[in-house]
């Protein structure tokens, strides 16, 4: 009976684990919105994201994986297109949201996806280790990346470099490719510093250390840390959080969401929720492991680049162990594109391990 | 069908993403172990305290100065008094401590203590620029005003005060609607913005980077330690074509009268001065919201009026042009004239005789230009006036400039336009633009205030040269009548009290009624001119409110004497100085 149950588990895993992380996400965000600044409508709009992203998952689980790799050109030029029109339309100082009625759609969220599975669908056919091919994938890759960066929005530039990397590993570049191509980005970078503007600058320099801007993000982090180094073993205590209630962090419901969680549920919760998402890694490099199509393998190892990127980087820097960039926390960060990108991302891993034979 | 091609690595793999996670998962726990376990006393510490508070130190704004590098509005340290809202600990009581050591309302204290803040720990300012009496008064009571700070800030003085007060502006806080709009370009609530003058046009340039520090606080609020330190960086430095020295002299000679003094450079556009009274107080802007008298309306370039005679320089330039009167054509002048069933009277009760235009400009006569002007017609006459650029605005680079009004040719008879008098209106810059305009020969230059913008390291970051904006073709014999009637105007005509030793001037007096005549309302008087007359290097308009031109011209004339002949105030100077010292014995 036990047994039974336990293989189930297992089977389902990654939805097992998803609804996990989900639930956890609705159950901080519900506490962060009790706070001064974030109205209770952020949990009733997460809520009502969660419902149309699982109604539209449904109809996505019906899609058979492969055909993705056909349609990929033209998602990859749809999100082009909606990359660029951001930057003219674009909402906030930062153009990075298009207005659609009462939500805001971030393209850059959807543009990792689009671009793993394009870059799947190019290397599945092609042999990584000839030069062409890897010049191409440089341009799939390169495109957003710049488009990215332009918005600004450093942090999501910087996972198009992690999901690039990913995919020509597990596509079988040689060792040599790859530290000639990271190389090249280290040396290339002193020569973008001089092209650039002062104040381009000054923004990265910030970026790098937030100190230097202690009324802005530097701010945040001294708030963000002491939020979490408060929180101490046991956590103050579902709903008990003083600090992120009181409107010291202006993002604890989306980037620094982290925090709100390591000050109510403390050490322990962070430990258990780390061990959540380090399950949930596994269950799709099991995918990964067992399937035995290319396109699969790759589209499934960009998608775990993604997740494990995003989850290092946003804990890592609310803690100040990476710059502050405006990455959210898969399945918790209040979002509706993350929120919806995420979940699709899961269905389409889903999706290939039960056209895997398992052995 | 398609893995046969290439290699599909299989083992190995399966290992390294997981790996990888384990590290950083690892990194993350430690780290997590440090904060949450061994720095818990201190975060919790902090946490339960509330105490880190962030202090911005103000952004120092750009220096504003003279064509000659002399400042004329710039920041100075000064002492603010601030609170934070989280830290009070008896609103009541502290407000009324603080309305017994500042001349402030305890009511408009305790409305400011009370009001819903989006962050409690945010100071707030209560007054700014304390006195020194205010600033220990505070100290010694800060044992029983906790949350409530002496802060050291910025305030911007200018050295002028109310000479410069409509040129350069004042600075305020961002209203909603400012901020709502320029939210994008990095303006924060609380921030000062310009609110007027070149405060305001060149605010982008002015404004600074903002600078602030980050502390830790005792249970007090007092500051314990810095966490953070970020330094502002200076705004750039904007640099006017203003004359310092020919503000002053203009300042001094309109004196408290009511209207407005501008003198420009003919050659160039450049404005050399520009004064307008009443004038206001950049410190005390709610003291002069309600003051009579318009003190926040500069005249010069948003004030309208009829131009009055100085409108006859359009008429006789279209009538030569038009060849509708011949130089010595005679008009006889009894005083009046009968128009129909309309009177029509000449200011000089009898007239002037028979008079020709070299003696009807001078003399202003009424009846000649009257009589023109009927020949004219009034499309005419309009025609010429756009042509000199009245009816739209002349560009100035200060905000809120009036275009002045034109009428449709069936609003006004030709005797009145001949004239200036009617529903003709005109500002005193555009007049100027005229008067310039006679004296260069016809070249209407753009009147600009500020010559360039420079950083604060030395650097030109922008540089404005003088721009023409349209060349107005008079034949050389009618500007030669024009000149010489402008000039007889100051020898022997109504201008005559412009008249100063060793340099010619020339010019032209304009009187107009305030309102109908039954109101006696009394009149405004204009007075625009240039001198030296052979190669003008100023041109000047002065408008009075409620004075006689005469007046005007008197005002031209010293100011003139002192500008152009500088020896003239220092010889004065030392007169009295002398006097001075006559009388201690």
């Amino acid at each position: 009976m036990l047994a039974h149950f336990k293989r189930h588990i297992v089977e389902k895993g990654l939805i097992f684990w998803t609804s996990v992380l989900l639930f956890i996400g609705l159950v901080i965000l519900f506490s962060a919105s009790k706070g001064v600044l974030v109205r209770e409508s952020i949990f009733l709009k997460q809520c009502l994201w969660l419902i149309i992203a699982t109604v539209l998952c449904v109809f996505i689980k019906r899609i058979d994986y492969r055909d993705f790799q056909q349609i990929a050109p033209l998602l990859y030029f749809i999100i082009i297109l909606l990359l660029t029109a951001v930057l003219f339309i674009g909402q906030g100082g930062a153009s990075r949201w298009i207005r659609l009625g009462i939500f805001n759609l971030q393209p850059s969220e959807f543009a990792k996806l689009v671009t793993v599975i394009t870059l799947a669908a190019y290397l599945a056919e092609k042999d990584i280790k000839r030069f062409p091919v890897l010049l191409v994938t440089l341009f799939i890759v390169g495109i957003p990346f710049l488009l990215v960066l332009k918005q600004p929005n450093l942090g999501t530039a910087f996972i198009f470099i992690v999901i690039f990397f990913a995919i020509i590993y597990q596509a079988g570049a040689t060792k040599g490719q790859i530290i000639t191509l990271f190389l090249m980005g280290v040396f290339s970078s002193p020569f973008m510093w001089f092209i650039m503007k002062p104040y381009q600058r000054e923004r990265i320099l910030t970026f790098l250390n937030p100190m230097r801007d202690p009324l802005g993000k530097g701010y945040n982090l001294i708030q963000s840390i002491i939020t979490i180094g408060s929180g101490g073993f046991f956590g103050k205590g579902f709903l008990r959080g003083t600090q992120t209630k009181l409107a010291f962090l202006p993002e604890y419901h989306t980037d620094f969401i982290f925090c709100a969680f390591a000050e109510e549920f403390g050490f322990i919760g962070v430990v258990v929720l780390l061990g959540i998402y380090f399950m949930f890694f596994k269950c799709i490099a099991e995918v990964i492991y067992y399937t035995r199509e290319r396109f699969a393998k790759l589209l499934a190892t960009g998608i775990l680049a993604i997740f494990i990127a995003h989850v290092v980087i946003n804990t890592g820097m609310t803690m100040g162990l990476f710059p502050v960039v405006g990455i959210p926390l898969p399945f918790i960060s209040y979002g509706g594109s993350s929120l919806l990108v995420s979940l699709i991302s899961v269905v389409l891993v889903v999706n290939i391990k039960e056209n895997t034979i398992m052995f | 069908m398609w893995q046969k091609k290439v290699e599909v690595k299989m083992e190995g793999e399966k290992r390294l993403f997981i790996n990888l996670t384990k590290v950083f998962f690892a990194v993350i726990i430690l780290r997590c172990f440090y904060l949450q376990i061994i720095r818990y006393p201190y975060y919790r510490n902090l946490s339960l305290r509330n105490c880190i508070r962030t202090i911005d130190t103000g952004i120092p704004r750009g220096v504003i100065y003279d064509r000659n590098m002399r400042p004329l509005a710039q920041d100075a340290p000064a002492l603010h008094l601030v609170f934070v809202p989280y830290d009070l600990e008896n609103p009541e009581k502290e407000a009324e401590i603080l309305s017994g050591i500042i001349s402030m309302d305890k009511q408009e204290i305790l409305r400011r203590f009370k009001k819903r803040y989006a962050n409690p720990f945010d100071r707030v300012y209560i007054k700014r620029r304390l006195t020194k009496e205010e600033v220990s008064l505070i100290e010694e009571n800060m044992p029983v005003l906790p949350g409530v700070f002496v802060q050291e800030g910025l305030i911007r003085e200018y050295k002028l005060g109310k000479d410069t007060c409509h040129i350069l502006g004042y600075t305020g806080e961002i209203s909603d609607e400012q901020l709502s709009l320029l939210k994008d370009k990095g303006y924060q609530m609380g921030d000062f913005i310009g609110q007027e003058g070149i405060e305001k046009v060149y605010d982008d340039y002015l404004r600074g980077i903002p600078g602030g520090i980050q502390v830790e606080v005792d249970a007090l609020g007092h500051q314990r330690k810095v966490m953070g330190k970020k330094d502002p960086s200076p705004g750039n430095n904007v640099v006017l074509t203003i004359d310092q020295t020919i503000q002053e002299i203009v300042s001094q000679e309109l004196g408290d009268r009511r209207g407005c003094v501008v003198v420009m450079d003919p050659r160039n556009g450049q404005i050399l001065a520009m004064v307008s009274r009443p004038g206001f107080d950049a410190d005390n802007i709610e003291e002069y919201l309600n003051r009579e008298g318009h003190p926040f309306l500069n005249r010069a370039i948003k004030g309208m009026y009829s131009p009055g005679s100085v409108f006859k320089i359009i008429t006789e330039t279209a009538a030569l042009e038009t060849g509708v009167i011949e130089e010595y054509d005679r008009v006889e002048c009894t005083g009046e004239m009968e128009v129909g069933d309309r009177v029509f009277h000449c200011w000089k009760e009898g007239g002037h005789g028979w008079v020709d235009i070299n003696l009807a400009l001078p003399y202003s006569c009424n009846i000649f230009f009257g009589t023109i002007g009927m020949k004219l017609g009034v499309a005419k006459m309009l025609e010429f006036a756009s042509m000199f650029g009245l009816g739209s605005p002349t560009g100035i680079d200060l905000p809120g400039e009036k275009a002045g009004y034109l009428p449709d040719k069936r609003e006004i008879d030709p005797l009145n336009l001949s004239i200036g008098q009617g529903p003709i209106l005109v500002t005193p810059i555009q007049l100027l633009s005229l008067i310039s305009t006679v004296a260069n020969g016809g070249n209407i230059w753009k009147p600009y205030l500020v010559k360039e913008i420079v950083a604060p390291d030395g650097k030109k970051i922008k540089e404005f040269t003088p721009e023409l904006k349209k060349m107005v073709y008079v034949s050389e014999k009618t500007m030669e009548i024009l000149k010489r009637g402008l000039k007889n105007v100051v020898m022997f005509g109504t201008g005559s009290r412009a008249r100063i030793d060793k340099i010619e001037v020339a010019g032209k007096t304009g009187t107009v009624q305030r309102g109908s005549e039954e109101l006696e309302l009394g009149t405004h008087g204009f007075f625009v001119c240039y001198a030296p007359a052979d190669s003008p290097k100023i041109a000047m308009v002065v408008f009075l409110d409620s004075a006689s031109s005469g007046e005007a011209a008197g005002i031209a004339g010293s100011a003139l004497k002192r500008i152009l002949i500088p020896e003239v105030s220092d010889e004065t100077h030392s007169e009295t100085e002398e006097l001075e010292n006559a009388g201690t014995f």
